[in-house]
C-alpha cells in the first residue's frame, strides 16, 4: 500500500477530506518528531513502540578494498512491534 | 525525557497541534496505526510519506549455534515486521549527531583502536535477508580469538621489556649516584660491607692505603723505615703476597724502632707529647689542612694542635698555599 491508497483509507475511516487527512497526518508526525528529538518514545497498545536510539560509533571495514572507517554515532528511529501484533505474525 | 508517550497523550498533543477535538484525534490516531499494522499484514508493506516504510519480511529457516553447548540447531523461518524511516525524518531526527562524517582511519590509527571491525558484519546480515546467515557466525569466532591472543600476547611481551628497560635504569642511576657521592659515603659503605660480608675484599685494598695512614707515615723518615720494610720480605717470604699483612708487620718494626711512637699514635692522646724539634718543613699545597698533615706525618688526626702550637697558628688560621710548615718532631712525655 503506497501513500495515496493510505490515506484514502484514513481520510474513508474517519470522514475526512483528503486534504484535512494530509494536514493531520502530518500534524501527527510533527507532533511525534518533536517527542523523539526530547528522547520520548512513543507507545501505543497493539501497534509497538516508536523511540530514537543511539547508534555508538564504530569501525567498519569495506570487505573488497580492506579501507577502515570510522562510522560516526548516530541516532536512529527504531520501531519494536508490540507482542500483540507479534502474534498475528506467523 | 525518556518518557513513554501513549496514545491519549498522543492525542492531547495533536489536538493543539492539527485544531482537532480530543476526541477526534484519538479517533484519527488510533486508525492511522491501525491501518497500518493491519495493511502490513495483509499486505506486507505500507509506506507513509514523511514517516516511513513498513514491511513484513518472511525469514526463512536457518541453522544456528548455541553459544554455551556448541549444538547446532534449526531456527525456524518466521515473520518479522521491519520499519525504514524515511530519508527526510531520518536526517531529522538524526541532526544532533550530523556534524560527524565517515572518516578513513590509517593503519597506526587503527592500531590503536583495537579491533572492532568483525561487529560490522553481525547487524548488516541481521537487517539483510540473511539467508546465509549459518556460515557467518563461524568465521567470525575464528579471526576474533587469534587477535586477542595477539593482544594479550603483544601487551604482556611489551610489559616485560618496559620492567627490564625500568630496573636497567634504576640500576644505572644507583651507581651513577653511587660514584659521585663515593667521597661522602664511600667509608660508611666499605664498613658497612666488612662488616656484613667479611669474605668479600674487593673494596678492601682500594680503601686501606686511603684510611690507614701506616704507610704513608713512613715519609718523614724515608731511610729507616724503607730499610726495614724491604728487610721484612726478606725475613718472611710466605707473607709477602698478601698485603694487610704486610702493612701490619711495617707498623710492628717501625713501633720497635721509632721509640713506640706508632704505639702511641693509636691510643693518641695530645696530652702525651711533647715537642722535640722540627721533624720536616712542609710546603702547603692547595686543600691542605692540619689535621690533614697531621694525619699524613703522624698517622693520627688527633695530633694536628702540635703542629698548630708549633707554628704559632690558631685552629680556626687556614694554611696558605704554597706557605712553609714546620712539622714538629714529637716524643713522649
Amino acid at each position: 500500500m503506497n501513500n495515496k491508497q493510505f490515506l484514502t483509507e484514513l481520510s474513508g475511516k474517519c470522514q475526512l477530506t483528503p486534504e484535512k487527512t494530509a494536514s493531520q497526518v502530518q500534524a501527527l508526525i510533527e507532533v511525534m518528531e518533536n517527542l523523539w528529538s526530547n528522547g520520548d518514545s512513543v507507545s501505543l497498545s497493539g501497534f509497538g513502540v516508536l523511540e530514537v536510539k543511539k547508534k555508538n560509533e564504530r569501525v567498519s571495514v569495506n570487505p573488497t578494498t580492506g579501507v577502515r572507517m570510522l562510522i560516526p554515532p548516530k541516532l536512529v528511529l527504531t520501531y519494536k512491534p508490540s507482542s500483540l501484533l507479534k502474534d498475528k505474525l506467523k | 525525557m525518556d518518557k513513554k508517550i501513549n496514545l491519549s497523550q498522543l492525542a492531547d498533543m495533536l489536538s493543539q497541534q492539527g485544531g482537532m477535538s480530543k476526541s477526534a484525534s484519538e479517533q484519527f490516531v488510533k486508525t492511522f496505526f491501525d491501518i497500518i499494522s493491519n495493511t502490513v499484514l495483509q499486505e506486507g508493506l505500507v509506506k507513509v510519506k514523511g514517516f516511513g516504510t513498513f514491511k513484513l519480511l518472511q525469514m526463512e529457516d536457518r541453522e544456528s549455534v548455541n553459544v554455551n553447548t556448541g549444538e547446532r540447531f534449526t531456527i525456524e523461518g518466521h515473520q518479522k515486521i521491519s520499519f525504514t524511516p524515511d530519508a527526510e525524518l531520518k536526517e531529522r531526527i538524526n541532526k544532533p549527531f550530523a556534524a560527524f562524517e565517515i572518516v578513513e582511519i590509517t593503519p597506526e590509527q587503527a592500531d590503536k583502536l583495537g579491533d572492532v571491525e568483525t561487529t560490522t558484519a553481525a547487524p548488516e546480515s541481521n537487517s539483510a535477508d540473511e539467508p546465509e546467515e549459518t556460515v557467518a557466525p563461524e568465521p567470525v569466532e575464528e579471526i576474533k580469538t587469534p587477535q586477542v591472543k595477539d593482544i594479550t600476547q603483544k601487551g604482556i611481551t611489551r610489559f616485560f621489556l618496559r620492567l627490564l628497560v625500568w630496573i636497567f635504569s634504576l640500576v644505572l642511576i644507583a651507581a651513577v649516584a653511587l660514584y659521585l657521592l663515593w667521597p661522602v659515603v664511600g667509608d660508611k659503605v666499605t664498613e658497612f660491607i666488612n662488616d656484613k660480608f667479611p669474605g668479600i675484599t674487593l673494596v678492601e685494598p682500594v680503601q686501606t692505603p686511603v684510611r690507614a695512614p701506616k704507610p704513608q707515615e713512613i715519609k718523614p723518615n724515608p731511610v729507616v723505615e724503607q730499610v726495614e720494610v724491604v728487610t721484612i720480605p726478606a725475613d718472611t717470604t710466605t707473607i709477602q703476597p698478601v698485603v694487610a699483612p704486610d702493612t701490619v708487620q711495617t707498623i710492628v718494626l717501625s713501633k720497635a724502632d721509632q721509640d713506640k711512637k706508632l704505639a702511641l699514635f693509636t691510643e693518641a692522646d695530645t696530652v702525651n707529647f711533647r715537642i722535640t724539634g722540627t721533624l720536616a718543613a712542609h710546603k702547603v699545597q692547595k686543600g691542605e689542612s692540619m689535621v690533614k698533615l697531621a694525619f699524613r706525618y703522624y698517622g693520627s688526626k688527633k695530633l694536628w694542635p702540635y703542629i698548630a702550637r708549633y707554628n704559632k697558628l690558631t685552629a680556626a688560621s687556614q694554611l696558605i698555599e704554597n706557605s712553609t710548615i714546620n712539622i714538629p718532631r714529637l716524643a713522649v712525655k
